[in-house]
């Protein structure tokens, strides 16, 4: 989780940003993305929840506490796919977008992803090319009534990026805070006691 | 589903009660479209902390869900609210047909009165289906002036001597529970 600016001594709204992680996280997500794209963009329930939400990571920004824009993650072998982002019409104007894309970038960093490729609305490459995303071909496409154009970015992995020989309890952590002991690392403390093997086998704690 | 109503371009309109998470889901998509993108609303006060004590009705034409109305129960009443049309499917009469639903539903649970809160503007356009009015004036409830309006279930029957709690029903919701409100989870 991610929080700028300081709260308590400005009057500036608390921007939080996290991993969608509970099925509350998860709704609001969806409430998002049915306000803008159902709502506002007039797009069909069925291309909006296309299939693909229960294979993915959902990132969810707050202003104030009150859920405010959200992104979607696919993780694919050799790239990650940013997709679904959106920013509820009040809070647009706030500069959020570019910070939120920068902290799905590096989260997508920190996991050991090198390359990030989305689709990307006509409208918006520019702002896309600022962020240093270049076109993977020239080929524009269509699908639920906009223009897009695919864009990539290469990333510089995190030298301590998850590998096979990390920590297995590491490997264990929710995957935004994998910098801080995660709740299965103080199950440790209850020791091993195989409590559904055979009797031979177990161990009190 | 219902037996088909009518259809719009050529795709049947039907009503049926959410029973699955999925079912929910869509009226959720459907009110998220309509008051959060369209009228601006806030997530939380959208999303109430009511949607699970509470029964649903989706409205799809074709497989597209287009419409959803949430039913609360109370003791001597039922309360259709958060009536919600995606924008290019209204003019068709979904949210007619959304509420003989619930009315329909009320009737087989032994209810007879249905419940309403509306916008003052509005209240005429209630009045014309066949709903009055339960106080005169139009109460302020928090922010907005609403008007409390009823409804036979049976309308060969007399509505019964109403006995709606208004100093609770006509508390904005987050009034019943103040703990309960369901805020973004990053800030509680």
């Amino acid at each position: 989780m991610t929080e700028y600016p300081a709260a308590a001594r400005s009057n500036r709204p608390v921007v939080t940003i996290k991993l969608a992680s509970t099925s509350d996280e998860l709704m609001q997500c969806f409430a998002l993305r049915s306000a803008v794209y159902i709502g506002e963009q007039q797009c069909p329930y069925w291309e909006e929840f296309d299939g693909n939400d229960f294979t993915a990571s959902h990132l969810i920004l707050y202003v104030d506490g009150e859920p405010a824009s959200s992104m979607r993650l696919r993780w694919f072998g050799t790239f990650v796919k940013f997709e679904r982002a959106v920013i509820l019409k009040r809070y647009r104007s706030m500069g959020l977008f570019v910070p939120f894309t920068q902290w799905a970038m590096e989260f997508a960093r920190k996991k050991g992803y090198s390359r990030v490729y989305l689709h990307s609305q006509h409208r918006l490459w520019p702002i896309m090319e600022r962020q240093g995303f270049r076109r993977v071909e020239d080929k524009v496409f269509h699908f639920s009534d906009h223009e897009y154009g695919a864009y990539y970015i290469d990333l510089v992995p995190g030298a301590d990026a998850p590998t096979m020989h990390s920590d297995p309890l590491v490997l264990n952590r929710p995957e935004d805070r994998m910098d801080v002991p995660g709740i299965l690392e103080q199950s440790t403390e209850r020791g091993a006691t195989n409590p559904h093997a055979g009797w031979s086998e177990r161990r009190a704690n | 589903m219902n037996a088909i109503t009518r259809s719009i371009d050529g795709e049947p309109v039907t009503t049926k009660l959410a029973m699955k998470m999925e079912d929910s889901m869509q009226a959720f998509a459907v009110r998220a479209a309509c008051f959060i993108g369209e009228l601006d609303v806030p997530y939380s006060e959208e999303f109430d902390g009511h949607d699970f004590g509470a029964t649903h009705v989706i409205a799809y034409v074709g497989d597209e869900p287009v419409g959803a109305v949430r039913v609360r129960w109370f003791q001597s009443f039922a309360m259709p609210e958060r009536l919600a049309v995606i924008q290019r499917f209204r003019g068709h009469g979904i949210g007619q047909l959304l509420l003989e639903r619930c009315r329909k539903l009320a009737e087989s649970r032994g209810c007879n009165m249905l419940y309403v809160q509306v916008l003052p503007p509005d209240a005429k356009f209630w009045e014309k289906q066949g709903w009055r009015r339960l106080v005169p004036e139009a109460v302020s409830s928090g922010a907005k002036p609403i008007v409390a309006m009823v409804k036979a279930v049976d309308p060969s029957k007399p509505l019964p001597k109403v006995e709606a709690p208004e100093a609770v029903v006509l508390r904005r919701d987050q009034q019943l529970d103040v703990s309960g409100l369901p805020l973004g989870t990053a800030s509680n």
